[in-house]
């Protein structure tokens, strides 16, 4: 069997809604592609906007595990996001009132921490210590605002972290002494800056000088495509490409290996019923507490990987926007799916590119003169920030309404390999399996649309208690 | 600025916080989901009444310091509002198969899209109603307190609201049957009251009044696209200080955490102000900190007393 028959049989197995999924993400990378051939995509932009998609599958991540395995619901993504950043900026920028760099500490004579030359201890890379700050500040905060939220109804949460997200704003912007103000935190050194090899590999490898091409049929059209030269900042990026698709794998795989152990299972059973998994002795309080500060350090990490792809942050990266993006991401891909979260990660920079690519190319007067049209026509184009927010208010309507589950449902992820292979039945899982599969795992498991039914089952009865 | 100033202050800011949060709470106790739509409903009464206000702005005598133009334009803000609110409620939220977190999701789409109209519509700039300032009351300076006429219109017309609504629960047969609605809908049903046709009026109200206090507030203020989902947070607070569903406790709540969001400059020197406490006493916090003080009255509230003032069970 050829490679284009296999290629076409896995085509054919997938359902319907994941074939469109493949088709889109082809579509998307054909265009970036053809995009980076003909000269209109720099290779280096090209390369950030796979290092952004990678911070957006990872802020998807953080978010599915709060809301889409145990159904809590964060508003301040951006204010986690934003702590992440800052969190290792401060430590790490040329410009922090704070900065980490020619830090002493010493007891009786000995020494015991020291910063210098961006190393700790003269060997630690500094950014690493910034990468651990990061996750312990968002832990913390996590904690903190779960402590007064996560026993009351999901709501309160909602409300808490919509509020949470705005005082992070707040302190960023205000606190100058700490952190500069609007100003911002600038001359970050880039993740690997002060490692051994991988931090002076971008300046050794060699400039790769691609040729232009002429392409066309003589005498109709010719065209130019390639024509650039690889040098230090192509392979800078390229390397941060690398570190976001290593923490984008970790993640995931962490995160698959957690949603099927019995903690997964009693997050799901959490979020279709929370009255049930206390009738089974769980303390949904901790689950819960645990879901929300794993979420919100993955959140944090796309932080921290972020400050140091852009070498530079400001308050305005924790703009609210910024976590409705990832709720997009997270209930379009499909709640509880890490598949569907990548996917998610994709359609956010469709959005946010498509709409600035639109902007620059489409003409700023629509080429015929009707009423209404031509006026509505110019507001649109020419307001792209604006059309931006309508396009993701629209959207969440339009998934809420004609798709709650999203377009990849969790299905087979939920369930062991090993278990679909031997698809005997349940007699070969052991009773307590059983049991569990019955609440949560066999209703997603074997349709795709029963989830949301059962979900809304249970929230109505919780209602209807009050 | 004397202690009585910023009580004044806080007073009239502490009007608008009570007629949106009154709306906020009364559409959560009977639509049954956290609205986030509420301030940018806000936000679309005060640009109608804006427009409107362009139009016949010159209309009429003055009453309190305000063309009778003003208040048309109040009155077809106000109705604009609620006419949005349930065009939405009918378009976008009675179709949805969600449940209540859904709704609430959803909610957040749906003030995207407010917004994002009024700035395609109107920009991201600051406008201000075209009234002329005026000078603070004379009979009121010698107490050290600057307050406008306008001042008086916003906190007259606030009363005449929150009276007008409290006449409507108590003592009308819509008010009867929406707070039957609101304790317990499938029993309010049987009953044999449409409560369909109570959650249109619920909208109709909430929404109003949201819109009457986006137009006060960009009185008082000034009007940006940004107002509504600026002081969402705030009136959330006041929600949640009041009980969640509950509009009196709404009142009580938005009166509270008005007057505290006004009061924040003399905390830092409250020793000063206050008798029988010490000199050098005060919580150092900034102004721009107001919305963070709401913030935190909010989880304290939830730590101690979830169900706020006056609300029902919180979990």
């Amino acid at each position: 069997m050829s490679v284009a028959d296999g290629a076409r049989d896995w085509f054919a197995e997938l359902t319907r809604a994941e074939q469109g999924v493949v088709g889109f993400i082809v579509a998307l990378t054909a265009l970036l592609l053809f995009g980076l051939v003909t000269g209109g995509l720099a290779p280096t932009y090209f390369l950030y906007l796979v290092g952004l998609v990678g911070m957006y599958v990872l802020l998807s991540f953080g978010l599915n595990v709060q809301w889409g395995y145990t159904g809590l619901i964060n508003f301040s993504v951006a204010a986690f996001f934003g702590i992440g950043a800052y969190g290792t900026a401060l430590l790490t920028a040329g410009n922090s009132p704070v900065g980490a760099d020619g830090w002493q500490f010493s007891l009786a004579g000995v020494e015991l921490v020291w910063v210098s030359g961006a190393r700790l201890y003269g060997l630690l890379p500094l950014t690493v210590l910034g990468l651990l700050f990061a996750v312990a500040l968002a832990a913390a905060v996590a904690f903190a605002i779960g402590i007064p939220t996560l026993r009351l109804r999901a709501d309160y949460l909602a409300i808490a972290s919509l509020g949470l997200a705005e005082v992070v704003r707040l302190l960023f912007l205000n606190q100058r002494d700490v952190t500069n103000g609007s100003a911002g935190l600038r001359g970050l050194p880039g993740f690997f800056d002060g490692w051994p090899v991988l931090g002076t590999l971008p300046q050794t490898l060699p400039g790769v000088q691609v040729h232009e091409l002429q392409l066309g049929i003589p005498g109709l059209f010719t065209t130019r495509v390639l024509g650039f030269t690889l040098g230090a900042p192509f392979w800078q990026a390229l390397l941060n490409v690398a570190l976001v698709l290593a923490m984008v794998a970790a993640v995931f795989a962490v995160l698959r290996r957690v949603h099927r152990s019995p903690w997964g299972r009693v997050l799901r059973t959490i979020r279709s019923d929370e009255d049930l998994a206390e009738a089974l002795g769980k303390d949904t309080y901790a689950f819960k507490m645990q879901s929300f500060v794993l979420g919100s350090v993955i959140m944090a990490l796309a932080g921290v990987f972020y400050a140091h792809l852009n070498l530079f942050v400001s308050p305005g990266d924790l703009e609210p926007i910024n976590t409705f993006y990832v709720w997009i991401a997270v209930i379009l891909g499909g709640s509880g799916s890490n598949r569907g979260a990548i996917f998610g990660g994709f359609v956010v920079i469709a959005i946010r590119e498509g709409t600035r690519f639109l902007g620059e190319v489409l003409p700023a007067s629509f080429p015929l003169d009707l009423p209404l049209v031509t006026s509505t026509y110019a507001t649109i184009v020419n307001n792209f920030a604006s059309t931006r927010l309508l396009a993701v208010g629209v959207l969440i309507i339009l998934v809420m309404r004609f798709r709650p589950q999203g377009v990849l449902p969790p299905q087979r992820e939920l369930i062991w390999p090993a278990s679909v292979a031997a698809s005997a039945g349940p007699g070969e899982t052991t009773p307590r399996e059983t049991i569990d599969e019955e609440t949560t795992a066999t209703a997603t498991a074997t349709d795709p649309e029963a989830e949301p039914e059962v979900d809304d089952a249970a929230r109505d009865g919780g209602e209807s208690d009050e | 600025m004397s202690v009585l100033e910023y009580l004044a202050n806080g007073l009239v800011f502490s009007s608008i916080i009570v007629l949106s949060s009154i709306g906020l709470s009364l559409v959560y106790s009977i639509a049954n989901f956290a609205n986030f739509a509420h301030g940018d409903t806000m936000t679309v009464g005060a640009y109608t009444a804006l427009v409107t206000f362009g139009f016949v702005g010159t209309l009429g005598a003055e009453v309190l310091g305000l063309p009778l133009g003003f208040f048309l334009a109040l009155v077809v803000g106000v109705a604009v509002a609620a006419a949005v609110a349930v065009v939405t409620h009918k378009v976008v939220y009675e179709p949805l198969d969600v449940g209540s977190i859904g709704l609430l999701i959803t909610s957040i789409g749906v003030a995207f899209v407010y917004r994002a109209i009024v700035q395609l519509g109107f920009g991201t700039e600051f406008i201000e109603f075209q009234i002329p300032l005026l000078r603070p009351i004379e009979a009121l300076l010698p107490f050290g307190i600057r307050m406008t006429l306008h001042d008086v219109a916003i906190l007259a017309s606030t009363a005449v609201l929150v009276a007008g609504l409290h006449a409507l629960l108590q003592y009308t047969d819509l008010g009867r049957k929406m707070r039957a609605t609101a304790d317990n809908p499938s029993l309010a049903r049987v009953s044999g009251i449409r409560t369909d046709r109570i959650e249109i009026w619920t909208w109709v109200i909430g929404a109003g009044l949201a819109g009457a206090g986006g137009v006060f507030l960009g009185l008082y203020n000034n009007i940006s696209p940004r107002m509504g989902f600026n002081i969402l947070l705030v009136v959330f607070a006041a929600v949640i200080l009041g009980g969640i569903g509950s509009v009196y406790g709404a009142m009580a709540g938005g009166f509270l955490i008005g007057m505290i969001n006004q009061l924040t400059p003399i905390l830092p020197r409250l020793g000063q102000e206050i008798p029988f406490v010490p000199e050098s006493f005060g919580i150092p916090i900034g102004i721009e900190y107001a919305n963070a003080i709401a913030f935190l009255i909010m989880v304290a509230v939830l730590l101690v007393r979830p169900s706020g003032i006056a609300g029902e069970e919180a979990t």
